[in-house]
C-alpha cells in the first residue's frame, strides 16, 4: 500500500498536478480574484480549444506519429460550418457537419500514415497547407459549384471577414454553462473521459503504446496497425474539429483562419503532459493538466500586466527547460541504478 | 549515369519543365524572361532558408526555428539600420544574431539532448516573441533606402541577390561533394551510431547544422529586407514549413543523410513557381496554399510507389538469380539458404 502510493507520487502525472495547484496558489497570491471558483472555471473557455486539439494528439504521439494539420481542420471546421449555415442548412446539423469533415480530413491523414513509410511530419505538413487552403477557397468553390446562398453577394462574399450573426443557442455553447461549469469545459472533461478510457482501458490502446515502441513487432503480432492508425488520426482531427466549432462559437464567427496561432502550445501541452515524441509514453490526464497547466499560466501571466507578446517567450522556453530537465533527471536516476547495481555485485563477489 | 536519372532533384526539375511548359501554353506572357526571372528573384528567400534547413535535416533533425529566425535578423536589420548603424556594420550585425539563434538551438539538441523538433518549437515561440518584444508590435518602415539598391541592381542583367544566391548554392555544392567535414553531416544523418563508432565528431557535426540553418535564415533575412524594404511583424512566418516542403520536394529524406542544395534549389523554386502559375492561370491567390501541399502530397506518395517498385524488382530479380543458381547447382545454393 506505502509503497504504491511512493510510486504514484513519483509519476508526472503527480508532479504536474503539485505544479498546477502551485500555479493557482501563487497567481492567487498576486491577485486574489483569480482564487474565485466561479472565475476560474470561467476563464477556461480561453484555452479549451488547446485541450481539444491536444488530447487526441497524445494518441497518435504515442504510436511516435505527429499531427500538425490540426491548426488547419480547425478553420476548415469552423468555414464549414458557417458556409453549411448560411447555405439554409439548420445550425445544429451543420455543427455535425463539420465535425464529420474533421473525422473525414483526419482519416485522409491516417491512411495516408497507414499506407506509406513517409513520415507523418511531412503528411501532415502537405495537409496542414492543403486544409487551410481549402478553407480558404471553400466559399469561391461553392459558389462556382452553383450553391445558393443567402444574400445577393454568394458565399464569397464570407471569405475574408468571415460568417457572423450565427443563432443565439449556437454561441451559447461557448457562453452558457451548467452552473458554475462552462459548456466547453464540460465538452474538454466528457472527451477527455471518453479518450482516457479509449487509451488506459481498452486493447485498442494497448495497441496504440505498441505501435509507438515498435511498429514491425505489432505488426508481427497481429495488431492490426492499419486501421488503428486512420482511427487515432480520425480522433485527431474530430478533436480539432470540435475545437474549431467551440472557437466559432466563443468568437461568434464562423472563420477559416480560426486557431491558426495554437500550433507551439497544443505541442507544448502534450510534450509537457509526459508524452514522448518518439513515442509508447504519455497520457490523458498528464496532457489534461498540462493544459490546463500551460492555460492558467497564459492568463496569469497577461493578469500580471505582461504583454501578450511575451507569452510565447515564457511557454517556448518553458517546453525545452522541462523537456531538457526531465531528460536530465532520467540519466542521473540511470546512472544511479547502474552504480547501485556495480555496488551490489561487487559486495556479493 | 543511371543515379542522376533516378534522382529526385530531376524528377522535379522535369516537373518543373512541364509545369513551366504548360502555363505557358494557355498564357504565352509566362513564357516571357522577365516573368522566369521574376520567379527565380522571388524564390531567393526560399532556396537560402531551404538550404539551411537541409543541413540540419541531412543529420535527422528538424529546424522549425528558422522563419522566426528569419524575422529576429530581418528586425535587428531594421531597427539598426533605423538607428543610423552603417549598412555593412547592421548587416553584420543580422547575421550575428542569426548565428547566435542557431547556435542556442544547437546547444539545445547538442549538448542538453532535447528533440530537435521540441527544441526549435521552444525557440520558435521564444524567437517570435522577442522580436515582437524589440519593435514593440509595430512594424518597421522608413528604412534607408541604401539597402533596398541592392535588391535592384542588376549586375551583367541579371539582379546582384540573383548572383549572391547562385554562387552560395554552388558553394555549398561544392563542399559538401569534396569537403570531408562537410560529409561528416551525411554520416550522422545516416547512421548516428556508426559515425559515432568511426571517431566522427557527431556533437560538433550537430552543432554546425543547426548553426548553419540559422546563418542561412539570416542571409535570407537580409534580402527579404533588400526586397520588401520593410519589416512587418508577419516576416519568416511559416516559412520554415515552406522550406521543409521545399527539400522533401527536392528530394531530402526526412530520415537523414539524404539530399543536396539542388534539393533545396529545385523545390523552393518549383513551389514559388507554383504560386506564379496560378496567377497566370487566373486562379485566385487563395488557392495557393491548397495547390502546394496536394504537390508535396503527391510528391512524396509518387516517390513512395517508386521506390516500393523499384524494391519489388530487385527482389524479383535476386529470386530470379538463385532459382537459376539453383538449377545449375543444387547442392551449393541449399546451403546458402
Amino acid at each position: 500500500m506505502k509503497a504504491q502510493a511512493i510510486k504514484w507520487i513519483k509519476t508526472w502525472e503527480f508532479g504536474l498536478a503539485v505544479l498546477l495547484v502551485l500555479e493557482i496558489l501563487v497567481l492567487g497570491a498576486i491577485n486574489p480574484t483569480f482564487l474565485n471558483l466561479e472565475n476560474l472555471l470561467y476563464s477556461t473557455s480561453d484555452f479549451t480549444h488547446i485541450l481539444l486539439a491536444a488530447l487526441p494528439l497524445t494518441l497518435i504521439i504515442i504510436t511516435a506519429g505527429i499531427d500538425i494539420s490540426g491548426v488547419s481542420i480547425m478553420g476548415l471546421a469552423s468555414i464549414t460550418l458557417g458556409l453549411t449555415w448560411v447555405a439554409g442548412v439548420n445550425i445544429f446539423i451543420a455543427l455535425f457537419i463539420a465535425l464529420g469533415v474533421g473525422i473525414l480530413a483526419g482519416m485522409f491523414n491516417g491512411a495516408f500514415v497507414a499506407s506509406t513509410d513517409v513520415n507523418p511530419l511531412v503528411i501532415t505538413l502537405g495537409s496542414l497547407f492543403m486544409f487551410a487552403g481549402i478553407a480558404m477557397g471553400l466559399p469561391g468553390l461553392l459558389d462556382a459549384l452553383g450553391f445558393k446562398a443567402y444574400g445577393a453577394a454568394g458565399f464569397a462574399a464570407y471569405m475574408y471577414e468571415g460568417i457572423s450573426g450565427l443563432p443565439h443557442n449556437f454561441n451559447q455553447i461557448a457562453h452558457g454553462g451548467i452552473g458554475w461549469v462552462p459548456y466547453p469545459l464540460l465538452i474538454v472533461l466528457i472527451f477527455a473521459a471518453f479518450l482516457g478510457i479509449i487509451l488506459h482501458k481498452t486493447r485498442f490502446g494497448r495497441y496504440l503504446y505498441l505501435i509507438g515502441v515498435n511498429a514491425d513487432a505489432a505488426r508481427y503480432s497481429n495488431v492490426p496497425v492499419k486501421s488503428t492508425l486512420v482511427t487515432v488520426y480520425a480522433l485527431s482531427g474530430l478533436g480539432a474539429a470540435l475545437a474549431g466549432v467551440v472557437l466559432t462559437s466563443y468568437f461568434t464567427s464562423a472563420r477559416s483562419d480560426l486557431g491558426k496561432e495554437a500550433l507551439l502550445t497544443i505541442i507544448t501541452v502534450v510534450v509537457l503532459g509526459g508524452a514522448d515524441i518518439y513515442g509508447g509514453k504519455g497520457t490523458i490526464v498528464g496532457t489534461l493538466l498540462a493544459g490546463f497547466f500551460i492555460g492558467f499560466l497564459r492568463q496569469g501571466l497577461l493578469a500580471m500586466g505582461v504583454t501578450s507578446d511575451v507569452v510565447p517567450v515564457v511557454v517556448g522556453g518553458l517546453l525545452v527547460v522541462v523537456v531538457a530537465l526531465k531528460l536530465f533527471i532520467t540519466t542521473y536516476n540511470q546512472r544511479r541504478l547502474n552504480q547501485q547495481a556495480l555496488r551490489i555485485s561487487e559486495e556479493r563477489r | 549515369m543511371s543515379r542522376i536519372w533516378r534522382s529526385r532533384e530531376l524528377l522535379v526539375f522535369l516537373l518543373l519543365i512541364v509545369l513551366l511548359l504548360a502555363v505557358g501554353l494557355i498564357n504565352p506572357n509566362f513564357w516571357r524572361t522577365r516573368s522566369l526571372m521574376h520567379i527565380l528573384n522571388s524564390s531567393l528567400i526560399l532556396i537560402l532558408v531551404s538550404i539551411g534547413e537541409m543541413f540540419v535535416i541531412l543529420t535527422r533533425g528538424i529546424d522549425v526555428s528558422v522563419g522566426a529566425i528569419l524575422g529576429l535578423s530581418a528586425v535587428i536589420l531594421g531597427v539598426a539600420l533605423n538607428a543610423g548603424v552603417a549598412l555593412p556594420l547592421a548587416v553584420l550585425l543580422a547575421l550575428i544574431v542569426s548565428v547566435l539563434a542557431g547556435m542556442v538551438n544547437a546547444v539545445g539538441v547538442t549538448f542538453l539532448r532535447v528533440p530537435p523538433i521540441i527544441m526549435t518549437l521552444g525557440t520558435l515561440g521564444v524567437y517570435r516573441g522577442l522580436m515582437l518584444i524589440i519593435t514593440g508590435g509595430s512594424w518597421i518602415e522608413t528604412i534607408p533606402t541604401n539597402i533596398k539598391f541592392f535588391a535592384n541592381w542588376h549586375v551583367l542583367g541579371v539582379r546582384f541577390f540573383i548572383w549572391v544566391t547562385l554562387v552560395i548554392v554552388i558553394l555549398t555544392t561544392f563542399l559538401l561533394r569534396r569537403f570531408k567535414k562537410a560529409r561528416y553531416l551525411y554520416a550522422v544523418g545516416d547512421n548516428e551510431e556508426g559515425a559515432r563508432l568511426m571517431d566522427i565528431p557527431v556533437k560538433k557535426t550537430l552543432f554546425a547544422a543547426y548553426t548553419l540553418a540559422g546563418l542561412f535564415a539570416g542571409i535570407a533575412a537580409i534580402i527579404f529586407v533588400a526586397q520588401i524594404g520593410f519589416v512587418p511583424m508577419q516576416a519568416g512566418n511559416g516559412q520554415e514549413l515552406r522550406a521543409i516542403a521545399a527539400d522533401v520536394l527536392g528530394g531530402v529524406n526526412l530520415a537523414g543523410g539524404v539530399g543536396t542544395p539542388l534539393s533545396a534549389l529545385v523545390g523552393a523554386i518549383f513551389l514559388t513557381a507554383v504560386d506564379s502559375a496560378l496567377v497566370f492561370l487566373k486562379v485566385p491567390g487563395y488557392w495557393n496554399n491548397a495547390v502546394g501541399g496536394a504537390i508535396l502530397l503527391a510528391a512524396v506518395y509518387l516517390d513512395y510507389r517508386v521506390r516500393m517498385a523499384v524494391a519489388a524488382q530487385q527482389r524479383q530479380a535476386r529470386a530470379a538469380v538463385r532459382k537459376e543458381n539453383n538449377h545449375l547447382n543444387p547442392s551449393t545454393s541449399e546451403e546458402q539458404t
